[in-house]
């Protein structure tokens, strides 16, 4: 096994928030070594719930440790000269800057992208800010939730009940978006700076990130110029389409979409709920022609109603997998631990976080090379812990 | 605004020029993660089967009508598909029967011209054409073979069936989408397509980085659930540090948040139809700019709404006055007169707002444009990113069916005119 791609990457880390942290973590979990810059008090995440148990200490922040898994933490007070001049010689030493800073800011702390990059040939700065470095609206403050309603992505979540509002998925879906386009946009900067010796700024806006992520909206509307209209999870569309969430006996779900037109998964379906006894009269072979399913639309989908709820949603989701149906149960988190499959792939890997403590199961790597091994999740650093042995190297 | 018609291949610009990736995606997922190579300069050779349309060329994107994706013709104009389109700009694109003892030499000689092959067929399918890994370094020592599947290509349930929703459910993330006490409200759209799609890329690209440093070739697996499970944010430590359910009745919390307790922070009712606007209050400064907006509003004065927790601890009534102020506006101005004050707020803007009157959009260039022979000028979602050292080489819009076949079996295999014509006669091609 060779190195990771990664291996002696330095990345500088000057971010506050989930866009700037999660390429931070995406780099850190495949081998960059990543040194997060905080301020003398802590990142502001450090202060950002799910706290562990009851404390609220600036290392108790899950919120802190799921975002700076694998980095190394420096503190830095750049409101002084020395700090100043520690900040920029750990900068004149690093491959990338990776900073979340909105511009006003960045100018005010001397951190400028292009002056930077004006500054270091070599070094490549990435800034993930919330509608980019210039133009009308970057000086507007972002958010996730203002991520996803300004880059449309928010448009299509939701109820079919119009009434309600549409629902942000949970998660930091605005930010994490951006964050693959981080990603995705430093490598290429990378072999482009293979190729000519120079950095360069890769300007990540999350608005327009979440605004070329909607999928199907955009096409619909270059195409047919039709608006999706939101409907619950599932696709939103030009117009309404039938449920695909089924309550099981268990008051858990699954989601199945039955699209009446493949005769195959109609198929199996009807022979699976034959075989429980509950098929009954779509075996009449009426229902073999499409158009005598469409008439009965509305009777076919009561009865699958009523059949997933004679089941609990595993048994939906195994035995329908095992038919051949893309079927799949609604998991809750914490159920995620004990999946036959994740378990045999040894996907969440143990991460001693605090001496002492019971290790937390982390995901692992998303990606798996045959080459070299990613080092994975190892946990986020305590404030400060690596300044000693950073600066003393720079 | 449009490329003038030439579409015949020419040499590529960009980081990626030189690099030929043979292509066995399709679909959304597989198509969008080798796009981004297309876009900065890759020759993405796709390989496509006449007898099994790659399903976006049958989806009825068309200009001028109307339809559900599931209201599909029963013989589409393969070239017409706008998704298609929409995924495969910048490919190439050629016809293979790989049911063919002679179609399946033919894609093994590509190969070995290419230096990296991408597929995301169900596991299983690459096996039995004979192309394993193995047999690809025999036919390119340094090979990158990038895979992408549902589950992995192994474990107990790798050969379970999925697309977006399904990733959505089993990886946790529709569970946590949704009002308490009701059914998740989820995604409404296969957001997991996406998002393991630009992984697949990410991985696609540290490949080629480590080849180009140690000489070496890799195989890379990405499993599009184990990617949403990544994706789940800090909830995820929640459940494993502190034994937190989520099954209860405070969970998940809509378009409130928990972490740090921000109110208001909703998304509200604005004046037209469906319209409404995001508006996120996280602090006393927050608040203060936000009163100043409010047009001397009595109710702003509540000694409740006084301190960030206790806006928090009231937020139905918080909420429910802010949307009859936010309900008689349009969610435009909302937005602009906000953010102004230095509020965070935007309005929930949909395809036809980000298109046709996003001002940052326009000026980023974030959509263009490219002609198609049978579709005629469209646009196109472009790089959300802008570098100053390199930028997109959109070249040409998607391939029509086997449009490219003559160039690459002649200039790349350097097979004969004649050859292709009995080979196309014979359906192999």
């Amino acid at each position: 096994m060779t190195a990771t791609p990664y291996h002696g990457l330095r990345v500088v880390e000057i971010a506050d928030d989930p866009g700037g942290e999660y390429t931070g973590k995406l780099l850190a979990g495949s081998g960059a070594d990543v040194i997060k810059v905080e301020p003398p008090s802590g990142a502001a995440g450090r202060r950002i719930g799910p706290f562990a148990g009851d404390r609220t200490d600036p290392e108790a922040s899950l919120s802190f440790r799921w975002y700076n898994a694998g980095k190394r933490s420096v503190t830095i007070d750049d409101a002084e000269d020395a700090g100043r001049a520690a900040l920029a010689e750990l900068i004149a030493g690093a491959d990338v800057l990776l900073t979340s800073l909105p511009p006003a800011q960045a100018a005010a702390r001397g951190l400028v992208p292009a002056e930077l990059a004006a500054r270091h040939p070599r070094l490549i700065v990435v800034a993930v800010t919330p509608f980019g470095l210039d133009g009308p609206w970057s000086a507007y403050r972002g958010g996730d939730l203002v991520g996803l309603a300004a880059g449309g992505m928010l448009h299509s979540c939701g109820y079919d009940d119009h009434s309600i509002p549409p629902i942000r998925p949970g998660g930091d879906h605005a930010y994490t978006t951006a964050a693959s386009f981080a990603h995705t946009g430093l490598l290429l900067a990378l072999l482009e700076r293979r190729r000519t010796g120079k950095g360069q700024v890769v300007d990540v806006s999350v608005h327009a990130a979440c605004a070329v992520s909607g999928e199907l909206s955009n096409p619909f509307w270059f195409y047919p110029k039709a608006i999706v209209k939101r409907q619950t999870c599932r696709h939103a569309q030009p117009a309404p389409t039938q449920p695909a969430l089924f309550r099981c006996g268990d008051d858990r779900y699954v989601y199945f979409a039955l699209i009446l037109a493949d005769q195959k998964p109609w198929r199996a379906l009807v022979e699976w709920m034959d075989d429980m006894g509950l098929a009954a009269d779509l075996t009449d072979p009426a229902y073999d022609d499409l158009a005598h399913r469409q008439a009965n639309f509305a009777h076919v989908q009561e009865l699958v109603e009523v059949f997933f709820l004679l089941m609990d949603a595993e048994t939906a989701y195994h035995e329908g997998q095992r038919r051949g149906l893309p079927i799949g149960v609604s998991r809750a988190p914490e159920e995620l631990f004990d999946d036959e499959h994740l378990r045999a792939r040894e996907f969440f890997v143990e991460v001693e976080e605090e001496e002492g403590a019971r290790p937390v199961p982390h995901p692992g790597s998303p990606y798996r090379f045959s080459s070299f091994d990613l080092p994975g999740p190892r946990r986020a650093p305590r404030l400060g812990e690596h300044t000693a042995e950073v600066l003393e190297g720079v | 605004m449009s490329t003038p018609l030439d579409r015949r291949p020419r040499k590529r610009r960009g980081p990626l020029a030189g690099l030929v990736v043979a292509d066995f995606c399709w679909m959304g997922v597989g198509s969008v993660a080798t796009r981004l190579l297309a876009d900065f300069g890759a020759d993405v050779i796709k390989i496509e089967d006449r007898s099994r349309l790659d399903m976006p060329r049958r989806l009825p994107f068309y200009k001028g009508e109307v339809r559900t994706y599931g209201e599909e013709d029963p013989n589409p104009d393969p070239d017409k598909g706008g998704l298609f389109n929409n995924y495969n700009r910048n490919k190439l694109g050629v016809t293979i029967n790989m049911r063919t003892e002679r179609g399946r030499r033919i894609a093994e000689r590509l190969i070995s011209q290419a230096s990296v092959v991408t597929e995301n067929f169900a596991p299983g399918v690459m096996e039995r054409w004979g192309l394993t890994y193995e047999r690809l370094r025999e036919l390119r020592p340094d090979v990158i073979y990038g895979r992408m599947s549902g589950y992995g290509h192994e474990g107990p349930h790798s050969e379970y069936r999925s697309y977006g929703p399904v990733i959505q459910a089993v990886s946790g993330l529709t569970h946590i989408s949704g009002l308490p006490g009701r059914e998740p409200s989820g995604w409404g759209f296969s957001h997991m397509d996406n998002q393991a799609a630009y992984y697949n890329s990410a991985a696609l690209l540290m490949a080629v980085l480590q080849r180009e440093i140690t000489g070496q070739g890799t195989e890379v697996d990405v499993s599009a659930v184990e990617v949403g499970i990544n994706l789940l944010g800090p909830v995820m430590l929640d459940v494993a540090v502190n034994s937190r359910s989520t099954r209860g009745a405070d969970f998940p919390t809509g378009n409130r948040l928990e972490h740090p307790q921000a109110a208001p922070h909703g998304v509200y009712p604005a004046a037209g139809e469906d319209r409404w606007v995001a508006i996120a209050v996280f602090d006393d400064a927050d608040w203060k700019a936000l009163v100043t907006e409010l047009d001397a509003a009595e109710w702003a004065a509540d000694p409740r709404f006084a301190t960030q927790a206790g806006r928090f601890a009231h937020q139905d009534a918080l909420d429910e006055h802010l949307s009859a102020w936010t309900r008689e506006r349009d969610p435009h101005k909302i937005m602009h007169r906000l953010q102004a004050a230095g509020v965070a707020a935007a309005a929930v803007q949909h395809a036809g707002d980000l298109n046709e009157r996003d001002p940052q959009l326009a000026h980023r260039g974030t959509f263009f444009e490219l002609d198609h022979p049978v579709i005629g000028e469209a646009r196109f979602e472009g790089s959300p990113v802008l570098f100053s050292g390199i930028e997109p080489d959109h070249w040409r819009s998607a391939p029509l069916l086997g449009e490219d076949n003559e160039y690459v079996f002649t200039t790349l295999l350097g097979m004969p005119q004649e050859e292709i014509a009995e080979l196309t006669r014979e359906g192999i091609l």
